[in-house]
């Protein structure tokens, strides 16, 4: 703790998804300076992936659209994309925040017409569809993208289809000599809002992950039901792009494990439910297989859950699965013990969506290049460090949805008022 | 020697069984956090060949069903692959239970009659004695061991293929193989009895 008044009384929001956007919104509205800093370039984190929101399956970005509208009307909120933080010194109500800045090559003028894309002819995996699909090396994040502006992948730069990209537009927006840039910023508290990742499937081996496009994440789920996601929405098989119509889920994919993650995800027992309403809705005739431990559907989330089970198409199978193996059809294979029945089980199906959950951003051998306090899997404390300045807020603090994210950014957003109001 | 088993009354449930299991058992300590997800069962890559499988086997434990474990065929078709104690969410190390309690029926005399639990004896005469297994004398000792004309009866239907395979040279006629260094393998077997006793008195 620091004698005497705060030197700053900026607050800095580190991370712009859902917390991060609602911790700025919060405190600027209460007549405090902001700055957001996010490092991606453009707002609203992992929730712009989800193509709806459990419990009421409404879309995720009417709630942004509301928030952005609340930004862009409020002038103490300074946004800076592309923008990471590289270090902190000082103390509560005097930090010095060093700040990243990479170029994205298009500068405000910028009106989202698209002639650069039409221009550009190299593709890159499209990160926001965890790369299900290609985007042109100038790009839009996505439809939604707030800021609504194109950004220019860097391994263009240099090139003659860089030129080539920059004579495209007729608004003098595209800035092929934008250099990455680094500054110091002030601030009298910081909310760490830096959010989560999905668990590597990847280290799953047993359940296969690697041997079959037909084994998919959860991530991967809300991208192939989204309008605006690969395959525009529809539910297919990856390997054939024939309907989805026999489904496996299997929850705890990597969470509540001593292997993986040993902590409960607490949001894929509903990511799961939605995602068994997203098939049905969509086939009437498809039957879906839920895998479960135990169904953590607590509070207001019951009543959710009752909905779903009250689906004659869809199953809930007490049983971990032992392992995924490709069956000699080539569809995915569930191998498992089914417990109530104690019958051993091998079920073929078209879709295999592994359940897997969030790991904190700053998860240990993450590059995350500010050394905060956090516990041994990578969550910040809540009140970060012991000067009583710096917070955190969302997943960056514990795996939370988004309604209890945006609970503890609004905290944050009062702890760090009385960071820099009292001193 | 391992602790009395808590003796049962008429019903069929003991509670002092799981108690028992947790001091006595290798990895019975950690019986308690199994949360039955049934990634163990669902290993098994001989889960069907198996009466209750081991998820069932601890909640069994749990339930003090101590004669229905003990008499499991569960303990005695375990191959020991380790696949359920790597897959196990909660880290509990369910092959050594499922082995120690193998080793803790024939102490307590579940296994008498158990024809697995004779073949083991047999395999672990020869293997102690030889350093290998002769196929002869542990095939001739288990079935032996199911009785005198259950030996002779089993030893004649297979007699077709002991002769195919002395033909084929798998099997030989002359005086069992041993190791070279059988007395290295009998002080090694003496020392892990010690350290078993001195384990045992430590506990007491
Ligand atoms: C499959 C699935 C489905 C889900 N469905 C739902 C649902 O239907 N309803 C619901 O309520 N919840 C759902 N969730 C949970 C929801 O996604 C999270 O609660 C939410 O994303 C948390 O937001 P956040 O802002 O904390 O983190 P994030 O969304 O991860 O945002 C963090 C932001 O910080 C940025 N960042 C990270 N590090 C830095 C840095 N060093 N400097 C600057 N910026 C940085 C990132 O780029 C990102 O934009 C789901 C989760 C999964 C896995
Ligand atoms: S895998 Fe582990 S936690 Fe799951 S039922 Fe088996 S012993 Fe219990
Ligand atoms: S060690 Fe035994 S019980 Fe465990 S999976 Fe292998 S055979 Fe089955």
């Amino acid at each position: 703790m620091t004698d005497g008044a705060p030197k700053s009384q900026t607050i800095a929001v580190v991370g712009g998804g859902i917390a991060g956007i609602t911790a700025a919104l919060e405190a600027a509205e209460m007549g405090y300076d902001v700055v957001l800093l996010e490092k991606g370039p453009s707002l609203g984190g992992r929730v712009t992936r989800l193509n709806r929101y459990f419990p009421k399956l409404c879309h995720p970005t009417c709630g942004l659209e509301i928030n952005y509208q609340r930004i862009k009307k409020n002038p103490r909120i300074k946004l800076m994309t592309m923008s990471e933080v590289q270090g902190v010194t000082g103390v509560r109500g005097d930090y010095l925040l060093t700040v990243r800045k990479t170029p994205r090559f298009v500068n405000a003028n910028c009106t989202a017409c698209g002639a650069c894309a039409q221009a550009a002819e190299t593709e890159i995996d499209n990160s926001f569809n965890y790369g299900m699909d290609k985007v042109k090396v100038a790009y839009l994040p996505h439809e939604h993208a707030f800021p609504m502006r194109y950004i220019i992948s860097p391994e263009v730069i240099g090139t003659p289809e860089a030129d080539k990209i920059k004579e495209s537009c007729k608004y003098n927006a595209v800035e092929l000599d934008q250099q990455e840039e680094t500054f110091d910023l002030n601030a009298g508290a910081i909310i760490w809002a830096t959010g989560w990742r999905p668990y590597d499937a990847s280290k799953l081996d047993v359940y296969g992950y690697d041997s079959s496009p037909d084994i998919i994440t959860n991530v991967e789920m809300e991208r192939l039901a989204a309008h605006d996601g690969p395959t525009d929405g529809k539910i297919i098989r990856p390997s054939d792009g024939e309907p989805a119509k026999r489904v496996a889920m299997i929850q705890c994919a990597g969470s509540r494990d001593v292997n993986h993650l040993p902590y409960c995800s607490m949001i894929c027992c509903l990511a799961s439910l939605k995602h068994a309403a997203y098939v049905r809705e969509q086939y009437p005739d498809a039957e879906v297989d839920i895998y479960y431990i135990d169904i953590r559907a607590h509070d207001k989330m019951s009543s959710f859950y009752e909905r779903v089970r009250n689906d004659p198409g869809i199953n809930f199978i007490k049983s971990k699965p032992g392992h995924i193996v490709v069956g000699e059809d080539g569809r995915p294979l569930v191998c498992g013990e089914q417990i109530i029945e104690r019958e051993i089980y091998q079920r073929p199906y078209d879709l295999v969506v592994l359940a897997t959950g969030m790991e904190p951003s700053r998860a240990p051998g993450a590059d995350q290049p500010v050394d905060v306090e956090q516990d041994e899997h990578g969550f910040l404390i809540p009140a970060v460090g012991n000067d009583g300045g710096q917070f955190s807020a969302g997943v960056a603090g514990g795996p939370f949805d988004v309604a209890l994210s945006t609970q503890s950014a609004t905290a944050a957003a009062l702890k760090a008022i009385q960071a820099v109001r009292a001193g | 020697m391992t602790a009395a088993l808590p003796e049962t009354a008429e019903n069929r449930y003991d509670l002092g069984f799981a108690r028992w299991v947790r001091d006595n058992v290798e990895g019975g300590d950690k019986l308690s956090l199994c949360m039955q997800c049934g990634a163990c069962s669902g290993s098994c890559p001989i889960g069907t060949q198996m009466d209750h499988g081991p998820r069932k086997i601890i909640a069994m434990i749990r339930a003090g069903m101590k004669d229905e474990v003990l008499s499991s065929n569960t303990l005695w078709n375990c191959t020991s692959c380790y696949r359920c104690t790597v897959r196990c969410p909660r880290g509990i190390p369910v092959t050594s239970i499922i082995q120690d309690l193998a080793a803790k029926a024939v102490e307590f005399g579940y296994a008498d009659k158990k024809e697995n639990a004779l073949f083991a004896k047999s395999f672990w005469w020869s293997t102690s004695a030889f350093g290998r297994t002769d196929e002869r004398l542990v095939t001739a000792r288990y079935y032996f061991s199911l009785g005198f004309l259950e030996g002779i009866r089993r030893g004649l239907a297979n007699l077709k293929i002991a002769l195919g395979m002395v033909r084929t040279g798998r099997m030989h006629l002359g005086m069992p193989h041993k190791i070279k260094d059988i007395k290295g393998l009998t002080a090694i077997l003496a020392r892990a009895a010690e350290i078993e006793a001195e384990e045992a008195n430590d506990e007491l």
